[in-house]
């Protein structure tokens, strides 16, 4: 993960900002000892994801760096980081904290958001082809019942997703 | 007592003090108070003429209250008092109040005021003169004897110097020999020399000079003088008081006697039993009847009694020349009377198989830094030779992991503080050794703080031991080769390694020994960690809470041998102190308590931080509360804390400090609002005494009354205070976590959170009261808040009591 610092866009205000945020709270425990980095499966398969430059990131306050970046959304939530942090670091919750922010801010990968959609248009991820549907009994699976979708919707709206979201498809 | 004739001295500091403040309005003012018989003004009344007044006027029987208005009164006072009691008055008449400190020197840019304030604080001083009572001094006997618990580096060097210095010395040690954890070590840093080594007795006739040092075994420790060895040994009971402690032991038999053993080695030849020796890490096998190492102490074998078969075989009484072997021994209970206690009884490796990933005793190649130290060590179970405990092969690839549970707060949060000189230490012995290991140290900060520290991690990147930084997440084991994976990421380059490894060596963190966790259940004063409290780290390091009772070593920290050495010089030294003079003196300053209005409750046995309050039954058929003269530190704590009203500490009964407030307030003479500032006579207090002595300013309206801990005030005393005429009262104490008497001042906040709810209810602004927790560097801080308080104050207006009056 290469990344240049500079004075510009780095603000130390950032890691209160991350501690205030729910999951966010043990971030300013971290001392780099590394065992995120070693115990991380992502981190082993690709040089985009490591834990514990995401932490250091943030720690240094940059910013926009950490919130720009692919790297927040790699994280495949494990668990075997925050597992064996010897610091009670809740690694996976700082990032879903940072996602959160990132989220706020307008950057989310296209893929997340075309996820969003799908769940906010159908409560699923995926679209249901005609197809599948036709398969579904020839395997003796039961056909698909609703979503319950507009529970889901009160729950996005309540949490004002939906409206971050909408913002997201609208901006060009 | 005569009705008090009060004698009220005037020091003016070399005519410094009346610059600022009119003497003879003082004089005047002095005069009018009823009791006084006495005025005198003089440039010093603590040393010559000045003291000599007070002689004199003592002697003649012209006063039996001295109220001295000084500067610097805590040390004037030690002089005045002194004179004093050679005059033939009892010294607990005697008011020393801070003329210069307190009315002259924060005031000086309004003089008038000043002098209002004096006048105030005059009348405070004399009030309270005029109440106070006559005090004995009390004396206690203490016993020249002391008791030792734990026979390791710190224990055994405790006992050479309380030894050495005629006092009469029991060492009790749980294990069958001396030497503790340290023993097991091998070596020491910094100095590269032996674990069994220590500082000789000067009752060794040969130890001629003072540089002598010795082994353990060449010491002579066991022939000390006055010196009682008492080894397999745990502490039962611990009963009495500080200076008459009764102490009751158990002493486990070791079936061999340590008088008629020759340590010839014939019992453990024939001995048919073989167990895994626990004492080297069950790297090798000992017999049932054993000793740990040659030339152990004390030099007597011993029988492990849950493997040996006694009668059944006997085949050790068969051979033994000496006839030592007494396998008819029973545990014989002993009881000890000794003046003072001194723990020291250590720290042990933590257990690290509870850190799964690391499989420690799972995978036999994983072993801990106190088993390495054993194959290192030529007497050990591989005679020096570092190998793979799976098949006693020698290991060429030796990877260590740092921090194994300490600065883990899943386990110990604290840094161990000598691991990292452990490994180092080791790394480069066995490098020193055997060039050709490869040996890889994996860190998340190496800690080398002490004197030469710093050379080791030098010495080890000379040698080519390679360091990774990086805490591993799991020791992985090749399921073909059966050789060990150390997973790691080298976070400096943020590249992952897969460190292939004989020998994985933990360094895991140092706890609270079996010895101290045992114990801690005898004296309770273990912190959270599970370590003995020191009283505090600073000034008092050593010693404990309670009278006569010192800790030293690894059972406050682990900690390295030449600092358990210090510490160990440092009890003994305490100890000695105590005993000396075979007596405590103390004086009358106690709590006391009025039997008939004590009821039953428990709250000050409960908040009394030196246990010095019990309940006693009375024929009355309920309990009450007896404090214990000895025990008690006088603080009042306790008399914040009763309901009743029924316990009151001599020298601040509850009438001499209203006198003394309703003096203070008895005078104003300016426009501004009064402020009371009630201090105790610690840290916060002379957060006060400071700002007047470095000329910071505040308005003399505030005026100072000082109680020995702010725990003594009750909350209708605090009341009482707005009645006398205060508009703003202030107190001011330690810091939360700093208070000398423990819980004084957290009493304290809580009873002024209740004060103000109370004032809200009479219709009193609740902001007229304010708690501060100051400490002497911050007089600074002491005068802002006497003027924002002030301000405040002018700013609320008049107080407006709610129904009038």
């Amino acid at each position: 993960m290469e990344h240049e610092r500079t004075e510009k866009g780095r603000s130390l205000a950032f890691s209160n900002m991350v501690r205030s945020r729910l999951g966010g709270e043990t971030i300013t425990s971290c001392y780099q000892c590394g065992t995120c980095a070693s115990s991380c499966p992502v981190a082993k398969i690709t040089d985009k994801f490591n834990p514990r430059e995401v932490i250091k990131l943030s720690l240094l306050g940059e910013k926009e760096e950490v919130l720009s970046s692919d790297f927040i959304w790699l994280c495949c939530s494990c668990y075997n980081c925050q597992e064996r942090c010897p610091q009670k670091v809740e690694i996976a919750d700082v990032i879903y904290a940072l996602r959160n922010i990132a989220f706020e801010k307008g950057y989310i990968p296209n893929l997340y958001s075309e996820f969003a959609s799908a769940i906010i248009n159908d409560g699923r991820i995926a679209k249901i082809s005609k197809f599948m549907e036709q398969k579904r009994p020839a395997i003796g699976l039961p056909p698909l019942q609703p979503t319950g979708v507009e529970a889901l919707r009160k729950i996005l709206s309540a949490t004002g997703f939906d409206k971050l979201q909408k913002e997201k498809e609208e901006a060009p | 007592m005569n009705e008090p004739k009060v004698g009220v001295f005037l020091s003016d500091c070399g005519n410094q003090l009346s610059k600022i403040l009119d003497f003879d309005a003082l004089t005047d003012h002095v005069k009018k108070i009823s009791g006084v018989t006495l005025i005198a003004r003089s440039s010093e009344f603590w040393r010559g003429k000045g003291l000599q007044a007070i002689v004199n006027a003592i002697k003649d029987g012209k006063i039996n209250r001295v109220v001295v208005a000084e500067s610097l009164p805590k040390l004037s006072e030690v002089k005045i008092v002194q004179a004093v009691e050679e005059s033939g008055l009892n010294p607990y008449l005697v008011e020393v109040m801070d003329l210069k400190d307190h009315c002259a020197w924060p005031h000086r840019d309004t003089p008038l005021e000043a002098t209002e304030k004096a006048k105030a604080m005059l009348s405070g001083a004399i009030e309270r003169a005029k109440l106070l009572e006559p005090l004995e001094k009390l004396e206690f006997p203490v016993l020249k004897s002391t008791l030792i618990i734990g026979g390791g580096i710190a224990g055994m060097q405790a006992a050479v110097d309380l030894a050495d210095l005629g006092f009469e010395v029991h060492l009790a040690e749980r294990e069958p020999f001396l030497g503790g954890l340290a023993a097991r070590a091998g070596r020491f840093f910094p100095t590269d020399d032996c674990a069994i080594c220590i500082q000789s007795s000067v009752s060794d006739v040969k130890t001629i000079t003072h540089t002598s040092r010795k082994c353990v075994y060449r010491s002579g420790f066991t022939e000390i003088p006055h010196l009682n060895i008492l080894t397999n040994s745990r502490i039962v009971s611990i009963e009495g008081v500080p200076g008459n402690y009764k102490v009751t032991i158990d002493k486990k038999p070791r079936y061999v006697s340590e008088l008629k053993c020759v340590a010839c080695d014939l019992c453990t030849t024939v001995c048919p039993v073989e167990v895994p020796d626990e004492y080297n890490a069950k790297l090798k096998t000992r017999k049932a009847i054993y000793m740990n190492i040659p030339n152990v102490h004390p030099p007597a074998y011993v029988i492990d009694e849950s493997v040996c078969k006694f009668h059944d075989c006997a085949k050790c009484v068969e051979v033994c020349p000496t006839n030592a072997i007494e396998l008819a021994q029973k545990n014989e209970r002993t009881t000890l009377n000794v003046g003072s206690i001194i723990v020291a009884t250590g720290f042990q490796e933590f257990d690290s198989s509870v850190i799964k990933e690391y499989h420690y005793g799972d995978y036999p190649n994983v072993v801990t830094n106190l088993e390495l130290a054993r194959m290192i060590d030529g007497f050990g179970p591989t005679s020096g030779m570092i190998a793979r405990p799976s098949d006693h092969k020698s290991a060429k690839k030796i990877v260590m992991i740092q921090c194994v549970g300490s600065r883990d707060k899943r386990y110990n949060s604290y840094c161990s503080s000598i691991c990292c000189m452990i490994s180092l230490k080791h790394a480069i012995l066995i490098k020193s050794a055997y060039p050709d290991t490869d040996i890889t140290i994996c860190y998340i900060d190496i800690r080398t703080t002490g004197r030469q520290h710093e050379d080791y991690y030098e010495r080890a990147r000379e040698m080519g031991i390679k360091f990774v930084k990086g805490r591993p997440t799991e020791v992985l084991r090749d399921p073909e080769t059966g050789r060990l994976i150390v997973d790691v990421e080298d976070a400096l380059l943020g590249r992952f390694l897969e460190l292939d490894a004989d020998l994985v060596v933990l360094a895991p963190a140092m706890v609270p020994s079996e010895g101290t966790k045992e114990l801690g259940q005898i004296i309770e004063l273990l912190d959270e960690d599970g370590f003995f409290k020191e009283y505090n780290a600073k000034l008092r390091p050593t010693e404990t809470i309670v009278r006569g009772l010192y800790v030293c070593g690894g059972a406050t920290f682990p900690k390295d041998a030449p600092t358990s050495s210090l510490q160990a010089h440092s009890a003994a030294l305490k100890a000695a102190k105590f005993m000396t003079t075979g007596k405590i003196v103390k004086d009358q300053r106690t709590a006391v308590i009025d039997e008939e209005y004590c009821g039953d409750c428990e709250f000050c046995p409960v908040t009394c931080p030196y246990g010095a309050i019990n309940l006693v039954s009375t024929d009355k058929e309920h309990f009450v509360a007896e404090v214990s003269d000895l025990m008690c530190e006088g603080c009042g704590v306790c008399v914040g804390t009763c309901p009743l009203n029924a316990i009151e500490l001599r020298h601040s009964r509850q009438n001499q400090m209203l006198a003394q407030m309703k003096g203070l307030m008895s005078v104003n003479g300016t426009s501004k609002p009064l402020v009371l500032a009630v201090c105790c006579s610690e840290c916060g207090g002379t957060s006060v005494d400071s700002s007047g002595m470095a000329m910071m300013k505040y308005p003399a309206n505030v005026r100072v009354m000082k109680v020995p801990c702010t725990g003594i005030l009750q909350v209708h005393q605090i009341l009482e205070a707005f009645k006398a005429g205060a508009q703003g009262v202030m107190v001011v104490g330690c810091k939360s976590d700093g208070c000398h008497y423990e819980v004084g001042v957290q009493k304290t906040e809580t009873k002024v959170q209740l004060a103000k709810t109370l004032l809200k209810e009479y219709g009193i602004k609740p902001e007229r009261l304010v708690m501060l927790n100051m400490i002497y560097i911050e007089g600074n801080d002491f005068a802002k808040a006497a003027q924002a308080m002030t301000d405040k104050l002018e700013k609320l207006g008049p107080m407006q009591i709610m129904g009038g009056s």
